[in-house]
């Protein structure tokens, strides 16, 4: 049986198509960086969530090992990983952001 | 504190060929923005190059030298 903590991300990963993992809420975020993934999403309108680890050292090391990054945010789009606002703008900028995000949200 | 001396061989004993610029965001010498050229980049997508400079920084990212980075990684013909 998959540990409870990555079956618990695993799980949240499919929930939601656009999820960032950082130091606090979407309504406070706690650190410049998850404030700048917040807005960064912000401005595509489509939907997003955002779990805060500062509470859960465990699952923050948990993230960490799963994706080889020592850094928060994380950011998973339709399951798959891709790292902060350092990857997703250089792709945005390479207009390989787009279909992505039609694709994660193609079926409703 | 870290200077951009020591960043810069931080890297270049990872990636030797680096080519690397460092921008002090805030004024603290622990918030940087750094872009890095180097032709190891060619074939790795940015998730990999910025795993090799996080692979890099490791200690000064540990002991809190580093406080927040900022990653550019490019080859040299800028893709």
């Amino acid at each position: 049986m998959a540990d409870p903590i990555e079956q618990e991300i695993q799980d949240e990963i499919k929930k939601h198509k656009i999820l960032i993992y950082g130091k606090g809420t979407k309504a406070l975020p706690m650190c410049g960086f998850t404030r700048e993934t917040v807005q960064f999403f912000d401005k595509y309108g489509y939907p997003y969530e955002v779990v805060d680890v500062l509470p859960n050292p465990a699952k923050r090391e948990a993230l960490t090992k799963m994706t080889n990054w020592p850094t928060l945010p994380k950011v998973f789009i339709n399951g798959h990983f891709y790292g902060d606002t350092d990857i997703l703008e250089p792709m945005e900028k390479k207009g390989e952001l787009e279909p992505l995000l039609k694709e994660a949200f193609k079926n409703g | 504190m870290i200077t951009t001396d020591m960043l810069t061989n931080y890297i270049q004993r990872i990636i030797p060929d680096a080519k690397v610029s460092v921008t002090d965001r805030t004024g603290t010498m622990d918030h940087f923005s750094i872009r890095v050229v180097s032709d190891l980049f060619k074939g790795k997508n940015l998730l990999d190059r910025h795993r090799l400079i996080y692979h890099a920084l490791d200690e000064p990212m540990k002991d809190g030298r580093i406080h927040a980075l900022e990653i550019k990684a490019e080859t040299t013909d800028g893709t």
